[in-house]
């Protein structure tokens, strides 16, 4: 990285230090920031355990206990590679259809292992990198690969951001065992990030992904999607340090857009503040709203044949049709706490917990969709990392 | 059929265009330059990067924080993705 360059006046050492230690920039699918074309001087280890359970009233639905592990480990000056591993374990109760808390429901439980790895290579003004990734469980087999590249500017203030993706996806269900069905998608993505300021970092990434295959869920009836997705993503993050306060706010706004109808807004904001020199406590908010896909149908069902077919399924059946609760029109709310305590100069701890909410009436701009239960979860994070 | 707000059943008879996605997209980034354009850019020196390379000021921020909820978001919520490339998916409930 750049900023770690010998411009540095001498008394900048310690600005220098810093600048080195953060850009061991971890995330294996997430983006390099401005100010990082060398190789992180120290690796890191960190484990979290994770729990997720979500509800809507009278029915507990789904749960989920994750362990995962995150490695990142500089090779030379030139060359690192990252990796994580997650082992999802999951249960519970999931409605085959909108809402419907009846003997539609379905039981299930299941557990995903997956894993990435990623290699990156720096040079003076760029570097590059190389990404696989895998996601098992019974039902569902995704392999995925990605090449990124990112380009500084000569006084390393703008990093340019490119990379192209590809996913293979396999798709079986435990309810059909004749059902064996593929899905691949490809992705592009361009981004420039730019130092705006001391104390302004901003960024804005444009993502373009094109899917053909099968995108029905096996475990939903009625439901038929059309075997063509495409994908079109702007996102936007303005992170900005108050030296006074020792705080930083990272604020986030993303659009989205597919061809199943879906427009899609988000934003969020993280108010990072210390508290002395070993606590940090970051409470964060997030919105989001959605428009209903084309092809979702409201909770009304045939009044001859009943729930879950619509009015005239039989008589005269749509193209595409489905009664996914994701699919409709909604707004979201979830806000969350995390305390982070540094143990020592290489040790941290870290807790983190998150409610989260879905409301048709919390839609931005309009009415939401009818006749749906609100649906709420909780997620808590502990975690612990090292650095070497 | 009571189908949501005013939207054809049948998807694909009027499906959005990809340009009219990215005229979306355009007018999306003209919006965000504008509002940024409200504030002078004022690059930094070398020396004066300090707290642009605090730990907190990284975009990505915790790994597998981010990975955690970002996949949760995405098997809740119709939209996904603007993060990254590679990722894959999963067939989540």
């Amino acid at each position: 990285m750049a900023a770690t360059d010998t411009r540095l006046p001498p008394r900048s050492g310690k600005a220098g230090a810093i600048i080195a230690a953060a850009l061991s920039l971890p995330g294996v699918i997430v983006p390099a920031t401005a100010l990082a074309d060398t190789a992180p001087e120290r690796g890191e280890i960190a484990i979290k355990y994770l729990q997720y359970q979500d509800s809507q009233p009278d029915l507990s639905r789904i749960r989920v206990r994750a362990p995962s592990v995150y490695v990142m480990v500089p090779l030379s000056p030139k060359w690192s590679v990252e990796g994580s591993w997650v082992s999802d374990t999951v249960s519970g109760a999931t409605p085959r259809y909108h809402t419907a808390v009846s003997g539609a429901t379905r039981k299930m439980s299941d557990k995903r292992i997956a894993e990435d790895v990623k290699v990156t290579r720096y040079e003076e003004r760029s570097s590059y990198s190389l990404s696989l990734s895998h996601s098992g469980e019974n039902d569902y087999q995704s392999n995925a690969g990605g090449l990124s590249a990112s380009f500084s500017s000569d006084d390393n203030n703008r990093t340019w951001n490119v990379g192209v993706g590809y996913a293979a996806d396999r798709i079986s269900s435990t309810n059909d065992p004749t059902l064996h069905q593929r899905k691949n998608t490809v992705e592009f993505m361009a981004g420039v990030t730019q130092a705006w300021t001391a104390n302004d970092l901003v960024q804005v990434n444009l993502t373009f992904n094109r899917g053909h295959g099968y995108y029905s869920d096996p475990y939903k009836e009625p439901d038929i999607r059309p075997d063509k997705r495409t994908q079109s993503i702007l996102l936007t993050r303005w992170n900005h340090h108050f030296s006074e306060m020792s705080s930083t706010l990272k604020s986030t706004y993303r659009y989205y857009h597919d061809n199943f109808g879906i427009n899609a807004h988000t934003v969020g904001a993280e108010w990072v503040q210390s508290v002395g020199d070993r606590w940090t406590v970051t409470p964060e908010l997030r919105y989001y709203t959605q428009g209903a896909a084309s092809f979702y149908y409201d909770p009304v069902y045939d009044p001859v044949v009943g729930a879950p077919y619509p009015p005239g399924y039989f008589t005269n059946p749509p193209q595409f049709i489905s009664p996914d609760q994701r699919l409709s029109a909604f707004g979201a709310i979830t806000a969350g706490l995390k305390v982070a305590l540094k143990l020592s100069a290489d040790w941290t701890v870290d807790v983190k917990a998150e409610r989260y909410e879905q409301r048709g009436s919390w839609r931005l701009g309009g009415q939401g969709s009818p006749g749906l239960e609100p649906f709420r979860a909780t997620f808590i994070q502990f975690g612990v990392s090292t650095r070497f | 059929m009571s189908t949501a707000h005013d939207q054809p059943l049948v998807a694909g008879s009027t499906p959005p265009t990809t340009r009219r996605a990215l005229s979306r997209l355009g007018l999306a980034l003209i919006a965000a330059a504008a509002g940024l354009g409200g504030c002078a850019m004022s690059p930094p020196q070398p020396w004066e990067k300090g707290n642009l390379a605090l730990p907190e000021m990284t975009m990505g921020g915790d790994a597998l924080d981010q990975r955690f909820i970002q996949h949760i978001y995405g098997s809740k919520e119709a939209a996904s993705g603007g993060y990254g490339v590679g990722g894959g998916g999963c067939g989540c409930n």
